[in-house]
């Protein structure tokens, strides 16, 4: 039988116990019972999602082309909608670069985002003005993606040329006859560069004016990485030296993608960097 | 007419058979909510209770659920779709016509197989969104958002493996057009960078690896079928165990 | 004037109340078990394919000229009948054992059919006369296409009348055999 002391005592630890899981909101009075609060919403979830599909697969009803055949080529021919988007790159890109590395940029990216983007801020809440740079620059590759995929599905007909909705999807384009340069030959034309190459290794012989585009390729990364190390310290200190190179070099790749796109509508140019073995 | 059901109910619910089924009563007395979440295996994956906040629709619009339910309705279907497919070149096709045709409820099947893949990859991705707009990958949540990015990519392959098994022109070529891509890798593939050097030929590449030959053929097919029907939902399911588990052991990122 | 908690319902309220709950349950619960039966049923006819990848059930086998008296082998792989002629015409008899559906042999000196997994005897005209088997043999539906008198075989058209049990085996009155459409008189 306690005596009254200690059964103060442990009523005031109790107390406090309580107090103290209340104000982390850990305390059973601000929880309710998974049956059949949330088990009930995941259940008319799953029924309301199941009568649309089932209204959209009576509505229209999967699709069925002619049989394979490895000798006819169906023009035009596409991906899945939801490679589209890696399709479209393939205007812009070499395949290798649109189809294999710019593919795995942004698996990796989306896998380092937890580790580059550490501060507690704004963890299970919607922010977006105490993450600003995250939400824009997440939110930037999502349109990128969603409006390479629109432009896929929607405005590319015959023989993968541009196409408005209104067009007739039957009529051929006229080939355009644009011409294509490489930037090292506007460089070279521009600057009056020699045509003589300055080194030779094996195949790769590169002229003065190649060697300013490896320059204007590099200059792009280094001069991207400086810029805010010097004028945003604080952005810089707050990732520390790996976390900000890591995300500054996915940043202004991903950043890269519709600048190459600008440069090849806008200025006709059809790489930035040539060699034997790739080309950018 | 209540008296007699009750009446009936009552026994039925003392009877042995009935017992060893079910444990306990029905949930509608909190004792038996909290023990259907330890006695239920599909339930057991719930907690017993939740955080008031956490119930709010506007916070998670049941993405992440969606698409565990969208693999569920895929894995079903799919399964009524094996008795009548066989991955031949000569035959796949006239497979999918009779779906199409003589098997009453086949286009339905398809159909509603087809519409759960589109609305998968839809879900997945936009889960991964809302993922990332509230924050809920900050540590300690990392790995589990790294899990969800490989489940992003089971769900892409998963898709287009299935693209091929119709057999007809727009699975054809859709494959040829992304196998084209692997050739080109850099190393790996012999038409990209440094791939001849190192040795890459059209017979040796991944893309050969991917393909089982030089072209799409009948060992594509049947590469992408076992991949597509075994192979990729065991890696799936097997990531989403983890996935799952880690949401219980870390709790719900939501409002307090 | 009501205290904020008294409910201001009359008794005729309480049951309109009760009515339309008891009215959306039902709906609601009957419309989704009417949903979740309507898909067990679609399902289940799903697994009955309407066209099968099998040879045809019913096929022509020739004139009844090409068939000489007693038994006849021909058929016997392709098709998985016997062709039978006796004095009064011609009869089919499907080559399953019904044991458990091995295909017999026929033994044309013995004058029986003889199967080679549990040792089943039929005589000529099917009742079994040794081994385990419990009904005679089955006969084809069997008919005479008119325009180009050819024999038309259903093979699914099957003739299993009730054997007796007597010393020599189980028996079938042959004569009660020979009715059409399983008997072809020629």
């Amino acid at each position: 039988m306690e005596s009254v002391e200690t059964s103060v005592k442990t009523k005031d630890a109790l107390a406090s116990r309580i107090k103290k899981a209340a104000t982390q909101n850990l305390g059973p009075e601000d929880t309710v019972l998974v049956w059949p609060n949330l088990v009930y919403i995941e259940l008319v979830s799953m029924v309301f999602s199941l009568a649309i599909l089932l209204f959209l697969a009576i509505v229209s009803p999967a699709p069925l082309e002619e049989m394979a055949s490895a000798d006819t080529t169906p023009n035009p021919t596409k991906a899945p909608w939801y490679f589209l988007g890696l399709q479209e790159l393939l205007v812009f890109f070499d395949p290798w670069l649109a189809g294999v590395v710019l593919p795995s940029l942004i698996i990796v990216g989306l896998v380092v985002i937890p580790y580059i983007d550490t501060s507690p801020t704004g963890k299970g809440t919607y922010n977006f003005s105490d993450r600003k740079f995250a939400v824009f620059s997440f939110s930037f590759g999502l349109a990128l993606w969603y409006l390479l995929i629109v432009i896929g599905v929607w405005f590319r007909g015959l023989d993968w040329s541009w196409y408005w909705p209104w067009d007739n999807p039957y009529l051929h384009r006229s080939a355009t006859a644009v011409t294509l340069v490489d930037l090292e030959v506007l460089l070279q034309s521009a600057l009056h560069l020699p045509e003589t190459p300055l080194l030779t290794m094996g195949r790769y012989e590169p002229t003065a004016a190649n060697l300013l585009t490896w320059g204007i390729f590099l200059a792009y990364y280094v001069v991207g990485l400086t810029i805010p190390f010097l004028f945003l310290r604080h952005f810089y200190r707050r990732f520390g030296f790996i976390r900000y190179n890591i995300m500054m070099f996915l940043f202004l790749s991903m950043m890269g993608v519709p600048l190459k796109i600008f440069l090849r509508l806008m200025a006709n140019i059809k790489y930035i960097l040539v060699t034997p073995w790739f080309k950018i | 007419m209540k008296k007699t059901f009750d009446l009936i109910y009552g026994f039925i619910t003392q009877t042995q058979l009935y017992k060893s089924v079910f444990r306990h009563g029905y949930p509608s007395t909190d004792a038996n909510r909290a023990l259907i979440m330890f006695s239920n295996v599909i339930l057991h994956l719930h907690p017993v209770r939740i955080r008031r906040g956490a119930l709010k629709i506007k916070f998670t619009w049941c993405l992440g659920g969606l698409t565990f339910f969208f693999f569920i309705l895929l894995a079903v279907t799919g399964v009524f779709l094996m008795f009548y497919y066989v991955p031949d070149t000569r035959r796949a096709y006239q497979n999918i016509k009779d779906l199409g045709t003589v098997i009453y409820f086949g286009t339905l099947f398809r159909s509603l197989h087809r519409w759960a893949a589109h609305a998968m990859v839809l879900s997945v991705w936009l889960h991964m969104t809302r993922v990332f707009m509230t924050g809920s990958y900050k540590p300690p949540r990392e790995f589990n958002w790294v899990v969800g990015v490989i489940l992003l990519v089971c769900t892409l392959l998963l898709s287009w493996t299935g693209y091929l098994l119709p057999w007809d022109q727009l699975a054809l070529w859709a494959v040829t057009v992304g196998s084209k891509m692997a050739e080109a890798s850099p190393l790996l593939g012999n038409a990209g960078p440094f791939g001849a050097e190192i040795g890459m030929t059209v017979e040796n590449d991944v893309a050969f690896a991917l393909l089982g030959g030089t072209m799409v053929g009948q060992s594509t097919l049947l590469r992408f079928y076992v991949l597509h029907c075994l192979a990729l939902p065991l890696v799936a399911t097997l990531f989403m165990a983890v996935h799952f588990w880690r949401i219980r052991k870390d709790g719900f990122s939501g409002p307090l | 004037m009501l205290k904020p908690d008294e409910k201001s319902e009359s008794p005729s309220d309480v049951s309109r109340r009760r009515f339309f709950t008891l009215l959306s349950l039902g709906v609601g619960w009957g419309g989704l078990l009417a949903a979740f039966g309507g898909g067990a049923v679609g399902t289940l006819r799903y697994m009955f394919p309407t066209v099968r990848y099998e040879p045809p059930s019913i096929f022509k086998i020739g004139k009844p000229e090409d068939y000489g008296m007693g038994v006849d082998n021909r058929l016997k792989k392709e098709r998985q009948i016997w062709v039978v002629r006796n004095e009064k015409g011609i009869y089919v008899m499907v080559a399953i054992c019904r044991h458990l559906g091995c295909t017999p042999n026929w033994f044309q000196d013995q004058m029986r059919f003889r199967c080679p997994c549990h040792g089943s005897i039929y005589d000529v005209d099917g009742n079994v006369r040794g081994g385990p088997a419990p009904r005679t043999l089955w006969r084809a539906g069997i008919s005479l296409d008119p325009v180009d008198g050819e024999i038309v075989v259903n093979f699914t058209q099957r003739q299993d009348p009730d054997p007796k049990g007597t010393p020599d085996g189980l028996i079938v009155d042959p004569v009660s055999r020979e009715q059409p459409p399983f008997f072809l008189k020629v």
